[in-house]
């Protein structure tokens, strides 16, 4: 009798408590959108699983000696793992597009504004009861805005750990929602005219402006922002690793093997941080909420960048692709291909896409490193 | 109520600041971008096409055999199939 008493006090359902029930069920949403939605599936059901084994009662997986301790404590605390997938994004990007159009960074640089609004918008919360955002806190919410996850995972390790799940699992929502968030700015900000702008074929890039582009860019980022190094760093040496064509087999095992590996931990220690106790908090309904709002933004002042492009060139850009300036790559490129064909069966925007879309990869990284320089 | 007054202020000058530093840099990138562009566009492989394609032709007088073999090996499969 009394071993069936410790049994029944160890076991889960004497032991759960509503909160960590309640993220459960956050955990088991996250794995519906994932497997039957199919939103970013290959984080959130990682993330989701991490949900559900870090509000086990007595599991122990989040607690020092539990396995998504270990995955967190080394992998995301110490900011290694964004830093290998960011390694990994490098590998699988082609600067193609950028090179052959390079004012195109201006629109990466444009769709950048939603995530400083959003620093604005953080501190701005903290006139309602209740929120107590202190500056660091604002820059990793605000960016969200950047639509890129490792970059946000990588600034909320930094500047705000203990927010870090809350502002994963927003930025990788909204990214998933990219295709349902953009195309209504987008078209409350064109004329049905603008959409059907048909752009120039891109010019031919050689390999050796392949090759020197990571190179300049790591340059830049040595002299100027110091403070963006990690990011770009690692970035750059994946991309240099596909275009030089010398390191075959690291390039792959950089875009394959190592960023799956990567991807499942990062995605189980976020799932970690959704642990009842940290996540149930009024604070996370407002990072959901300006993540929403930082995103918007910044498509919207994509947009708008563009549009002032096409002014100034005299209608040779089409101002939906500054959407794609949100990186999200690449679900934002493929969203403004498919507004751009709504409004004309035979203007395929892709490629031109490509290249905001690569350059908000760029911008975010700087931006990212502009608020770890000055607020960390 | 004053501190977060000054919180504002603050964010502002990071967003003004955030804002012109990444224009600065990627505005700097499309100035390198352009300068790489200027000395290793594809333009002189172009000039090179024209060599490369005679290259290819001289390449193409050896290839009938080539073709052939490959051409009946096709067949072959196909047959097979």
């Amino acid at each position: 009798m009394e071993g069936l008493i410790a049994f029944w006090s160890e076991s889960g359902i004497a032991n759960f408590t509503p909160g960590q029930l309640l993220m459960m069920g956050v955990g088991a949403l996250l794995l519906y959108l994932s497997i039957v939605r199919g939103f970013e599936p290959l984080l959130l059901l990682p993330i989701g699983f991490g949900a559900i084994l870090a509000n086990i009662p007595n599991g122990g997986f989040t607690e020092e000696g539990g396995l998504l301790y270990f995955a967190y404590h080394v992998g995301i605390e110490t900011g290694v793992f964004p830093l290998l997938i960011f390694m990994g994004v490098g590998a699988l990007t082609d600067f193609g597009a950028l090179i052959a159009n390079p004012k195109m960074l201006l629109l990466g640089a444009a769709a950048q504004f939603g995530i400083f609004a959003t620093l604005i918008g953080a501190i701005g919360l903290n006139y309602v009861p209740g929120f107590e955002f202190s500056m660091q806190d604002a820059g990793a919410i605000a960016i969200i805005g950047g639509a890129d996850g490792p970059t946000a995972i990588f600034l909320a390790s930094k500047l705000a750990p203990e927010l870090l799940g809350a502002i994963a699992v927003a930025a990788y929502s909204y990214m998933a929602l990219v295709p349902l968030i953009q195309p209504p700015i987008m078209k409350l900000l064109t004329t049905e005219s603008e959409r059907q702008i048909k752009m120039e074929q891109l010019r031919e890039v050689s390999k050796k402006e392949k090759i020197i582009f990571p190179l300049m860019v790591l340059g830049l980022t040595i002299l100027f922002l110091p403070a963006a190094t990690p990011l770009v760093g690692m970035f750059c040496l994946g991309n240099l690793m596909r275009e030089s064509g010398v390191v075959d087999r690291l390039s792959s095992t950089a875009q394959n093997e190592l960023i799956n590996i990567v991807t499942i931990f990062l995605g189980l220690a976020v799932g970690s941080k959704l642990s009842a106790d940290k996540f149930l908090q009024l604070e996370t309904l407002g990072i959901l909420l300006l993540g929403a709002v930082a995103f918007a933004i910044g498509t919207a002042t994509g947009v708008l960048m563009a549009k002032l492009m096409c002014k100034m060139s005299g209608g040779k850009i089409n101002p939906l692709i500054g959407a794609a300036g949100v990186s999200a790559v690449p679900m934002a490129a493929r969203v403004v291909n498919k507004v751009g064909l709504e409004s004309n069966q035979h203007n395929f925007l892709l490629m031109h896409a490509m290249g905001p879309n690569v350059a908000g990869v760029l911008g975010s990284a700087v931006a990212a490193g502009v608020l770890i320089a000055v607020l960390g | 109520m004053d501190s977060i007054s000054e919180q504002m202020i603050e964010a502002l000058g990071i967003m003004l600041l955030g804002m012109g530093l990444v224009f600065v840099f990627l505005s700097m990138l499309i100035l390198g971008i352009k300068l790489v562009a200027y000395k290793f566009a594809p333009q002189p492989i172009e000039h090179n096409e024209p060599a490369e394609k005679r290259d290819t032709g001289s390449a193409q007088g050896v290839d009938p055999l080539m073709v052939a073999v490959i051409t009946s090996a096709i067949h072959q499969y196909r047959a097979k199939a």
